[in-house]
């Protein structure tokens, strides 16, 4: 037994410090450069390695190919070159991780918006007919996380007919799915109905993602209203 | 009659080897032992500087490193950075966070001074002059020898801690408030003591002065 911990003692002694300034930034581990020359100022990190982050390692992410990567990249690009540098600044969004089969405590997520470490992980394999909309999705996260006192929950809420109840959270409930409605009445997708957040950030990406919202839909019509009205509030030069 | 022996041949080859290995062994301990024998001590007086008024010295084991600071591009930081070190507040201040090859950090006027060192506390003291606003909106290329303000997780929280990097750090810009390079005196820096398993180091170097060349 002795000799057992003298062994292992020995190894944790020679371990070498290997210094990873992109876990030195955003906390996460096993993480690459992508490209960090981008017009708007971007960062984009890639999981070489599969990682855990939270205090219970209950958020999980795998890695991916290079041939995935490049492909989602160009698309996540594209999308989020939308975006100006300055307004990324403002909401603070700086970085942008790829990686594939993104899940907290085993329920699979598109994306994870912490806007405290200005960084976005995305999951570079969910629902490929809606990926490039889930994109702007997940940057209203980071809006709304920046600016909570803008998109003020209540205020939302009264838009909805007097009887509709959100779920208490938006995976509390099995109505998830991203199909926009063609009779829309009131919510764009089912995945609206689960939360007040999840709500704006289908309405913000439908807006981004240039998708018609009817004009015979009041309630629609006010929340996208709502949208454009407070996202000018960020940053008064925004172009949809 | 006790009858005298000649060594061998053999025997006094023997004897001159042992007596060169024991030279040897002893010149390399001494070399060893002195880390900074081959590293260049830069004397300021020696250097003709254009900008003598934005120029600070920093004195370290081996020898000085030579910072330009920059206040145009940060004025704040810059200021904070000679008002500590024109009141020596540096001076003693231990080399707490070292990672070989790629990063110096020091300025804990707090938990880390010589005298009353705080490995429990060090890397969290203040100067007691309070936290000043990031200074992000230059463009600055992190490269070689760059002098940054270093900080807590958000932004403006800037104080009397400071970072040499001693690689290219491209992903700093933007991140922390440079305030300065170094334009002599890199070497010293790789001779600062570190540890191969622990950023945070026992029995740290110190800073043995810093101060401004005017």
């Amino acid at each position: 037994m002795i000799f057992l911990r003298a062994i292992l003692l020995s190894i944790f002694l020679i371990t070498p410090l290997k210094a990873n300034t992109i876990y030195n930034l955003i906390k996460i581990p096993n993480l690459e450069i992508y490209e960090i020359n981008t017009k708007n100022n971007l960062k984009y990190f890639y999981a070489a390695r599969p990682f855990r982050l939270g205090t219970q390692k209950n958020i999980i992410c795998l890695n991916s190919n290079k041939k995935n990567y490049d492909e989602k990249y160009k698309i996540i690009n594209q999308n989020l070159s939308k975006y100006s540098r300055n307004f990324l600044k403002i909401i603070n969004l700086k970085y942008i991780v790829l990686c594939k089969n993104l899940s907290i405590s085993g329920i699979y997520t598109a994306g994870i918006p912490d806007n405290i470490m200005k960084t976005l992980i995305l999951d570079i394999e969910f629902n490929k007919k809606y990926f490039e909309r889930v994109i702007h999705h997940e940057v209203f996260h980071i809006i709304n996380l920046s600016y909570k006192e803008l998109f003020n929950e209540n205020e939302w809420i009264n838009f909805n007919k007097k009887d509709f109840q959100y779920a208490k959270c938006s995976t509390c409930t099995d109505k998830i799915d991203l199909n926009t409605y063609i009779d829309s009445d009131g919510f764009l997708t089912e995945y609206s109905k689960t939360t007040p957040s999840e709500d704006m950030a289908e309405v913000f990406s439908h807006i981004m993602f240039n998708i018609n919202i009817s004009k015979n839909d009041s309630i629609l019509q006010k929340k996208k209203e709502f949208i454009i009205r407070n996202i000018l509030k960020v940053d008064k030069t925004f172009k949809f | 009659m006790i009858k005298k022996i000649r060594a061998s041949i053999s025997e006094k080859i023997l004897l001159i080897f042992l007596m060169i290995l024991a030279i040897v062994s002893l010149t390399s301990y001494i070399i060893i032992k002195n880390k900074c024998l081959f590293v260049k001590n830069y004397n300021p007086s020696d250097i003709q500087f254009n900008n003598s008024q934005n120029i600070a010295i920093l004195n370290a084991p081996c020898g000085n490193v030579i910072i330009e600071l920059y206040p145009d591009v940060s004025p704040i930081a810059v200021e904070r950075f000679k008002t500590l070190i024109r009141t020596n507040r540096y001076d003693g201040i231990a080399f707490h966070r070292v990672i070989e090859n790629k990063l110096i950090q020091a300025g804990d006027l707090e938990f880390g001074r010589r005298n009353s060192l705080d490995y429990g506390k060090i890397g969290t003291g203040q100067s007691g002059l309070g936290t000043i606003n990031s200074e992000l909106e230059s463009e600055f290329n992190f490269t070689k020898g760059s002098v940054g303000l270093a900080r807590t997780f958000r932004n403006n929280t800037e104080d009397s801690q400071f970072f040499i990097i001693l690689e290219d750090e491209p992903l700093y810009e933007g991140e922390y408030t440079p305030v300065g390079r170094v334009i002599y005196g890199i070497k010293v820096l790789n001779k600062i003591k570190f540890l191969d398993n622990s950023e945070y180091i026992l029995r740290p170097d110190f800073i043995n002065t810093f101060k401004m060349l005017n």
